[in-house]
């Protein structure tokens, strides 16, 4: 982990990068669902691209593609690889 | 012979049902839609002298309790103690299907791994040990191809050696680290619980605030609750860990691990099949006009093409309508027998339906192509900025479509599939305004309307009516759920984008076929059962003793004009009584219905012969040629014929006009005479409400002549009912907005668990279609609005409010301040921290 840079919100990250979870800062349902889809601290995701009418963003983690909206992805804490 | 209960888990989209189809050789539903999968399959087979019990649970990513599915699953293996649980993985992406794999093999049961699409993954480049994997997890781990029917022989063995040693089970145990000790602690509280559960597991779980563990064992020990809550805040102000999160991450640090050391991936990093096909499908210019594409594409192959199919299929019915009527007993001139009557009712109820099977097939594989190749959730992604904004959520995309929201559906399926939705009020939302969808038992009476009153613009009213619905849909669920929905839960919106897949021909032809027999089925028993008692309604009272003896009169006057002018015939001893004058009527109504019902030359001729054979000298009457005596008995006879049947219509409509059901359409005319109704057609939507279908097959009952004839009830309509295009306008515009059926209020109210919003489903939208189809005719009439242009300004009307209502801001941001982080989309993370809040309250 490069720890000069800082600490960014998912929903910010453009098209093609790349970023490893630091934090996911919510709880209940949410929280859980997140760990389940494989959210869990140090993984790494990819930002495949946004839907046609900008909201919800697709997502590749552990090689996987999942889509979020970025209400949710802006509740997770990340750094830029 | 043992009995061996199995149960069957594994993540969505893993391809569960193609592998329980092929170990229990039963055909179900299956979909690449996360989530399809919610009821609770069982396969009973024989296997190497074994009973086996298979249960297919439903697709889950996890194993906690925190959606219906997952509880679901959850109780099963609490209530039922399988002997083996079998988790299918998907070994293209294996890590997190491993992660779900951990977590049942801590229940402590035996499990044995299925690695199912290894086909796929071999493709992918993905080299898989899976005897390495069988070692580490001390499993047994099977390869298998569901779509391609490998490995079930070795699956079955597997689980039957996994069966008979499971003395020797060795319980799998994974090491917690700094958890253990609190894992420990609530283990010893419950040690001597009476729960046959494996104690290790249900104390994981109850750290894991797993509400169902926690129930379970709450009628033993009243204070778990807390005492978990003890251990998880110790733990938290030891190591500033959640207890939650910590665990997850855990299982999946395992499960890399074992990717790590049994997978290698020869192609990582290389683009797959499916990234090249969504950089196409999903790109952000081409994705909404590729998904108005397919849907428009849908429309004209289903019922376009379709309904060009039933001019081949009609004749079918049509001669199936002949042999039946050839069965009963025969008419004595204007005196039909009450069983002939019912036997025609009934066929042309049942043809009017059975006339669109071609549709529904055709249909229905579509939908079945698009859940297979994966393209579902893909429109929930590329949709759900568009529902949200009315309250909806991408996943409501399933249950519309199915409900009808391309052209045509069925609310009953749609209203089901509104189980996977996570967001309660979307689900709410969804669930009601699934019914505003176009039923396709609605689409056979938009079809006859269209093809009695719309010829011309058949294409573009079609359009209308199979589009508007969704815009109708939004706004209902937006006010829904601005209102009396407010209040209730949201949920986040993660959704797994699958990898598409080819549909199999065999999957698709068998899905379809299975929605059409349901169809069948539900004409069948609803609607035949339905017309029985509106059959019974519209007899009752019948004619009055005056009407009976107008009618008689006029039959008897008919029957001396004809006896009078045939006597200037020689033929004339041939048809001297009643009995012979109307055999040969009836032989020449047979006649005339089994010449319409052929087509080819060749048809008619044989016709002709067997007609000719029947009775050689009637024949000579219905086709005369150069025999001039013959020639007289024809002409009047046509004519006796034409008297005959408009007094039978007469009578008919006499008839309904005075039974029950004309009553009670006759009651509520003064209501609906603003959107001009009348009272057949308040008939027919009276009699409608316990399936659609029956709404084409009263009009066509209504409009049709009693006898057998091949005319179309479209062509019966346009004749027979004296209405205006704006009429048909109006009444399209009502059935619109009318709930489909009684079988669709009663799935409402299973998925709503109150009768409360059962009775808001049915009068809500009777309100609202009974004010805006007035409204539409009131001002159509005054400004003398043709029935096209009046569909015209009411769909722009309703696409306008959607527009508005959609482009309207939230009304969720209600206040300020906070942390301030830049933000790319503004207003979003707040209205979520909101529902957040609501949350932990």
């Amino acid at each position: 982990m490069k720890l000069d840079k800082p600490n960014q919100r998912l929903d910010m990250m453009n098209q093609g990068q790349k970023v490893q979870v630091v934090k996911i800062h919510t709880t209940g349902k949410l929280m859980h669902k997140l760990l389940d889809m494989g959210f869990v601290n140090g993984s790494d995701i990819e930002v495949i691209r946004e839907a046609p009418l900008f909201d919800p963003m697709e997502l590749k983690i552990h090689n996987y593609n999942i889509s979020l909206r970025k209400s949710e992805a802006s509740l997770i804490e990340v750094i830029t690889l | 012979m043992t009995n061996i209960k199995v149960a069957l888990a594994g993540q969505p989209n893993c391809g569960k049902s193609t592998i329980f189809n092929m170990v229990s050789g039963i055909e179900q539903h299956i979909a690449n839609y996360p989530g399809v999968t919610v009821d609770k399959k069982i396969g009973f087979f024989k296997y190497d002298n074994n009973k086996i019990e298979m249960v297919d649970l439903p697709g889950t990513y996890s194993f906690s309790s925190y959606s219906l599915e997952e509880r679901v699953s959850k109780e099963f293996i609490i209530d039922e103690h399988p002997d083996v649980i079998v988790n299918v993985v998907d070994a293209s992406n294996i890590k997190r299907n491993l992660y779900l794999t951990f977590q049942l093999l801590e229940i402590g049961m035996p499990v044995v791994v299925v690695l199912n699409m290894m086909d796929v993954a071999k493709r992918r480049g993905i080299d898989i040990d899976s005897q390495k994997i069988s070692k580490m997890l001390s499993c047994p781990v099977v390869e298998a191809s569901g779509a391609k029917g490998i490995g079930g022989d070795e699956i079955m063995k597997a689980i039957v050696d996994t069966a008979n040693a499971k003395n020797i089970y060795e319980e799998f145990k994974i090491n917690y680290e700094e958890l253990e000790p609190h894992i420990q602690v609530i283990e010893k509280t419950i040690k001597d619980s009476t729960s046959t559960l494996n104690k290790r597991w249900m104390a994981i779980k109850v750290l894991e605030g797993d509400t169902t563990i926690i129930q379970h064992l709450k009628q033993e020990y009243f204070d778990i609750e807390e005492l978990a809550k003890e251990q998880v805040d110790k733990f938290h102000s030891i190591y500033d860990k959640d207890s939650v999160s910590f665990l997850a991450t855990f299982r999946y640090d395992s499960a890399d691990i074992i990717y790590h050391k049994t997978v290698k991936e020869n192609n990582k990093g290389k683009e797959t099949l499916t990234d090249k096909a969504d950089k196409i499908i999903l790109n952000r210019f081409l994705a909404l006009p590729i998904l108005f594409a397919i849907m428009f594409l849908v429309y004209e192959l289903s019922i376009v093409y379709g309904y060009k199919l039933t001019d081949y299929t009609w004749p079918i019915l049509a001669a199936f309508k002949n042999f039946v009527i050839d069965m009963m007993p025969q008419a004595n001139f204007t005196e039909v027998p009450m069983m002939t009557d019912f036997a025609i009712w009934m066929v042309n109820s049942a043809n009017a339906l059975a006339n669109y099977i071609p549709i529904f097939f055709i249909l229905f594989a579509l939908i079945a192509i698009m859940e297979d190749v994966g393209y579902m959730p893909r429109m929930a992604f590329i949709l759900d900025r568009i529902f949200k904004k009315f309250g909806l959520h991408g996943q409501s995309t399933l249950p519309l479509v199915l409900g009808g929201a391309m052209v045509g559906g069925c609310a009953v399926p749609g209203v089901m599939a509104t189980k996977g939705i996570a967001d309660d009020r979307a689900r709410m939302a969804t669930i009601l305004t699934v019914p505003y969808m176009n039923c396709l038992a609605k689409v056979p009476f938009y079809t006859l309307l269209l093809g009695a009153f719309f010829k011309p613009d058949m294409a573009l009213m079609m359009f209308f009516i199979s589009t508007v619905t969704v815009f109708i849909a939004l706004i209902v669920a937006k006010i829904l759920t601005t209102t009396i929905l407010k209040t209730r839960e949201t949920a986040p919106f993660v959704m797994e984008l699958p990898p598409y897949h080819l549909p199999t021909f065999k999957g698709v032809i068998i899905r379809a076929s299975q929605r059409v027999w349901v169809y069948i089925y539900k004409v069948i028993t609803i609607v035949l059962a339905v017309a029985i008692i509106l059959f019974a309604m519209l007899q009752f009272p019948g004619l009055s003793e005056d009407s009976k003896i107008e009618y008689e009169l006029q039959s008897q006057k008919a029957l001396q004009t004809f006896d009078i002018k045939a006597q200037k015939s020689s033929y004339y001893p041939l048809v001297d009584t009643k009995e012979e004058i109307s055999d040969l009527l009836n032989y020449y109504d047979g006649y005339k219905s089994k010449r319409m019902a052929t087509t080819s030359k060749e048809g008619a001729l044989a016709v002709d012969e067997t007609y000719k054979n029947i009775n050689e000298n009637y024949f000579k009457f219905i086709k005369p040629r150069r025999d001039k005596e013959a020639k007289k008995i024809n002409k009047i006879l046509r004519k006796l014929s034409k008297v005959r049947n408009k007094i039978l219509r007469n009578m008919k409509n006499e008839k309904v006009e005075n039974s029950l059901l004309g009553m009670a359409g006759k009651a509520v005319e003064p209501i609906t005479q603003y959107a001009g109704f009348d009272w057949k057609i308040n008939v027919a939507f009276l009699s409608s409400f316990a399936a659609r279908e029956s709404a084409v097959a009263t009009l066509g009952s209504l409009y049709e002549n009693n006898k057998a004839d091949d005319m179309r009830a479209e062509e019966a309509m346009e004749k027979n009912s004296g209405y205006t295009p704006l009429h048909a306008t109006a009444i399209i515009i009502f059935m619109l907005l009318t709930p489909p059926c009684i079988a669709t209020m009663i799935v409402v109210k299973m998925q709503t668990y109150s009768y409360r919003w059962m009775l808001f489903a049915i009068f809500f939208p009777v309100t609202l279609g009974v004010i805006i189809s007035s409204s539409v005719f009131t001002l159509g009439t005054i400004y003398s609005i043709s029935g096209v242009d009046a569909m015209i300004y009411f769909y722009v009307t309703i696409v306008f409010i959607a527009l508005v209502l959609g482009l309207y801001p939230d009304k969720n941001i209600n206040w300020k301040g906070g942390l301030k982080l830049p933000t790319k989309s503004k207003g979003q993370y707040n209205i979520f921290d909101k529902n957040l809040r609501k949350e932990e309250n």
